[in-house]
């Protein structure tokens, strides 16, 4: 590698797009000897600086790394396009945002994979900093690659790609692992295969795939994953952080110069859900729920406000006002933040929960908009659905809305459910026409305007680790007829339809219960330039499917396949806390139509409170 | 500075803010600037005052934007102070929530109005194929040119200016050690007859065929060193 990298990365920054993506130089980021550190850490957000700054997981992850004094941990991210091309043409490789240093050259490099579709990016990233892409070709002198985040819950597509993956939350684990990198360097004892068997055999949710391996059955399943050595775990269990209160929190933000998407102080107040939709993998995987207290929450916020600047702070979590102490949490933080012209602001808001007193709290008021997802359209599918809201809830949300004059309502559905029919479909359309209804019934609503309500349709991806992960996708095609029938139902001039594109849902629910050996189609994918899939101008369905084809494969096999009960997923490898047993009761219950209530209603003994955790409404063992 | 006691938010104290934006921070646009220095003021508690209006925010007043890529010892911000605090204080506050490419230089009570400001300075270094005395001496012919007619985008579209009474002074040297030509030139600053320094390039550009190739071989960096009042000699303060 040229040593000049770095004037020429300098010159590239001339004539690329937002070069405030690249240049770094943010206030609040870690600046360390690395001639004084023990291990250096490279974290990568496989997508855009502006998304990537946006993660919660990464500030946390990134606070914990670099409170230790012998680990330096530093950011990097996917250069968009144009960048990448300047950066091949130029010799230039990927590099970390606070030291300039080549990847290549770190201890360890991590990823958060957050959604399928970034794989690509992932196994670009490593191309660019000039790696290997398989695990089995990197030789000791080159980084350990971890993968991290929701999707490392079944990350068997990129499995071949990674040397180990960290399973749940990673705040201890990730610095236990780093440790036992410094200790074996440190005695001599380091090659790559002995630190990773000793990662799988002492580091708790520490899964290496190359230490299991995988035979198939004829038909394509899974036979068995059987672990090469016996004194690793068969299946590797989540960690979780206990008390949320004890649990590190950052009390200071990298700050971004240029505009991110989520460009605020973001509050996590708990982990976990209490409700249990059945097609929300994040409502299982991140059980049990763990809620902080109002005091400690209301320390991190000023605090963070204090060494941020940041004039607005997200309260974060699954669903916002589940959260026990919301009403006190909301009094606490106004006390302050009003004097100091700061907002509050709540990403998600079930409809059975909004009030007005919790609309008059928070800054979404300033907008003329609001947002709700009752996912389905009429009761029958969102019992299927256990997503336990009501028509009469959704009335009365948007009538509280309509009431302190707001004329826009953005409902949130999705097409493809397990058992949906056309019913389910018109049932969208005509709730929609109720909402533009009830607006004209409203006596306060703003007099002279009339209303917008969008409704936004994605289609349904089957995940791993939900009650419908036998359930198959529905084709393109047949997503499609759906999404047109929708399409010819809403007759109301003031609903306006959006949809999602069912070809990138598809591939996304071939990658999410994929297996393997779609690590050779990712490969393949990799060498014809894929990347930045997410996003729409990058993606190309019909590209996907012939990758996946070149690599023997079948895409309906992994999509529109129903699965059996017996059968062995690629992810049961991992045990999430949540038993398959919960699963297939919760399944058969969504076929029956029958609804489970929310974990503070009553017990459905999941079996994610054999992991403990303080504050949590489960049964303690 | 206004004694302490009667500083108050009916009667705010202005303060001018002398900063560098150097290093990699001249790819931050004026824009995210504003932004960034919103926050800086709320964390270094600085008692700053805050407009009065629905939705208050501290009031911000930048002197001549900075486009991206030019580097710059001397930009200035004014702020207004709601409460007294010393210059050096404020200074001190500033720079514990700055970092050393964005660092504030001076505070003090504003002498001049931003409107005062007549020229600014520039250092201009140009890596270039066939860089040498003849060609200083071809840059130096073309900004001797009377008129220097140009073409610049205004709010109404493209117009035909002349450059040349806009610039009150230009210096080019070759500099054999770094094989590169230097220009240091002193243009208009004033809001309607603002020349940008990246105009000078284009001129270079058009007439002399410089920077033409690949950005690895060629390119250049703007540097503001002063800005000036009328005289275009007397520094602003």
């Amino acid at each position: 590698m040229n040593e000049n990298y770095r004037e020429r990365l300098d010159n590239i920054l001339r004539a690329v797009q937002k070069p405030g993506r690249y240049c770094g130089g943010e206030y609040g980021q870690v600046l360390k000897d690395k001639n004084a550190v023990k291990a250096r850490f490279a974290f990568c957000f496989p997508d855009t600086y502006e998304i990537g700054m946006s993660n919660l997981g990464i500030r946390i992850l990134y606070g914990v790394l670099n409170r230790e004094d012998d680990i330096w941990c530093e950011r990097a991210y996917a250069p968009w396009t144009d960048m990448e091309e300047m950066m091949i043409k130029y010799d230039v490789p990927l590099t970390a945002q606070e030291s300039g240093d080549p990847l290549a050259e770190f201890d360890i490099i991590g990823f958060t994979l957050q959604y399928e579709m970034c794989y690509t990016n992932v196994l670009n990233m490593i191309k660019l900093a000039g790696l290997p892409l398989r695990s089995e070709d990197r030789t000791d002198d080159m980084p350990i690659i971890i993968g991290g985040g929701p999707c490392s819950y079944n990350a068997e597509p990129v499995a071949d790609f990674f040397d180990c993956f960290s399973i749940g939350e990673g705040e201890d684990a990730l610095v236990e692992f780093t440790k036992l990198y410094i200790k074996m360097k440190e005695e001599g004892t380091y090659s790559r295969s002995a630190f990773l068997h000793e990662a799988a055999k002492t580091v708790g949710g520490i899964y290496v795939p190359s230490l299991y391996d995988v035979t198939y059955n004829e038909d394509g399943t899974i036979k068995a994953y059987t672990p090469i050595y016996d004194d690793i775990p068969k299946r590797i269990t989540k960690r979780i952080m206990k008390d949320m209160d004890k649990s590190y929190f950052p009390d200071k933000v990298v700050m971004p110069y240029i505009e991110t998407v989520q460009d605020r102080i973001m509050l996590e107040v708990y982990r976990g859900c209490i409700r249990g939709c059945r097609f929300c993998q994040a409502g299982i995987i991140y059980r049990p729920v763990r809620e902080k207290t109002p005091e400690v929450l209301c320390k991190q916020a000023k605090c963070l406000y204090e060494n941020t600047g940041y004039d607005e702070i997200s309260l974060s979590s699954l669903s916002i006002s589940d959260y026990t102490q919301i009403e006190e949490l909301t009094t606490k933080l106004l006390q302050w933040t009003d004097k100091k012209n700061v907002s509050l602001s709540l990403p998600s808001l079930r409809v059975d929960s909004f009030t007005k007193e919790l609309m008059d709290k928070i800054a979404t008021v300033r907008s003329s908009s609001l947002t709700f997802a009752p996912e389905a359209g009429t009761q029958r599918l969102r019992d299927v659905i256990n997503k336990n809201v009501f028509e009469d809830d959704l009335m009365r949300a948007v009538n509280v809305a309509f009431d302190a004059g707001k004329t826009q309502v953005k409902l949130y559905f999705m097409n493809g459910l397990p058992t949906e029919t056309n019913e389910d479909l018109e049932g969208i359309a005509k709730l929609a026409t109720s909402v533009v209804d009830e607006y004209y019934h409203n006596p306060n609503h703003k007099k002279g305007k009339s209303p917008q309500v969008t409704i936004s349709v994605a289609c349904f991806v089957p995940k791993p680790f939900t009650a419908f992960q036998w359930e198959p996708q529905d084709t393109v095609d047949t997503l499609n007829e759906k999404l047109d029938y929708l399409g010819t139902c809403v007759t109301d001039r003031k609903v306006r339809y959006t949809h999602h594109e069912p070809h990138t849902s598809h591939i996304e629910a071939i990658l999410a219960r994929g297996d393997r050996r779609l690590g050779k189609a990712l490969e393949i994918a990799c060498e014809e330039g894929f990347h930045f899939d997410a996003w729409d101008e990058h993606f190309n369905y019909e590209k996907w499917i012939s990758v996946i084809k070149k690599a023997g494969l079948d895409p309906a096999f992994y999509s529109n396949r129903r699965r059996e009960y017996d059968e062995i997923f690629p992810w049961d490898i991992i045990d999430c806390g949540v038993s398959k047993e919960f699963l297939i009761r919760e399944h058969k219950n969504a076929l029956a139509g029958k609804t489970t209530p929310s974990c503070r209603e009553k017990c459905s003994a999941c079996g994610a409170n054999k992991l403990g955790g303080e504050r949590s409404c489960c049964p303690q063992k | 500075m206004l004694p302490a006691k009667m500083i108050s938010d009916a009667n705010p104290q202005p303060i001018r803010i002398k900063f560098r934006k150097v290093g990699m921070l001249r790819y931050i646009s004026h824009l995210d600037l504003q932004r960034t220095f919103a926050k800086v003021l709320v964390r270094s508690g600085i008692p700053a005052w805050y407009t009065q209006g629905f939705n208050p925010h501290a009031k911000m007043v930048f002197a001549l934007p900075l486009s991206i890529g030019t580097q710059s010892e001397c930009e200035y911000l004014d702020i207004r102070l709601r409460e007294h605090m010393t210059c050096n204080e404020i200074k001190y506050r500033l720079n514990c929530v700055l970092t050393d490419e964005l660092s504030v230089i001076d505070v003090y009570e504003p002498e001049q109005k931003f409107a005062d400001i007549g020229y600014a300075r520039y250092d201009i270094e140009i890596i270039t194929d066939g860089a040498s005395e003849e060609l200083a001496e071809k840059v130096r012919k073309l900004f001797e040119t009377r008129p220097l007619m140009m073409f610049k985008h205004t709010k109404s579209g493209e117009k035909e200016i002349d450059i040349a009474p806009l610039i009150k002074s230009m210096e080019v040297f070759y500099s054999a050690e770094k094989d590169s030509l230097n220009i240091s030139a002193v243009l208009s600053a004033v809001a309607e007859n603002y020349l940008s320094p990246e105009m000078l390039i284009t001129a270079m550009k058009d007439s002399l065929g410089i920077l033409s190739t690949d950005i690895m071989r060629e390119h250049y960096t703007i540097f503001r060193t002063a800005v000036y009042l009328s005289d275009g000699e007397t520094e602003f303060k």
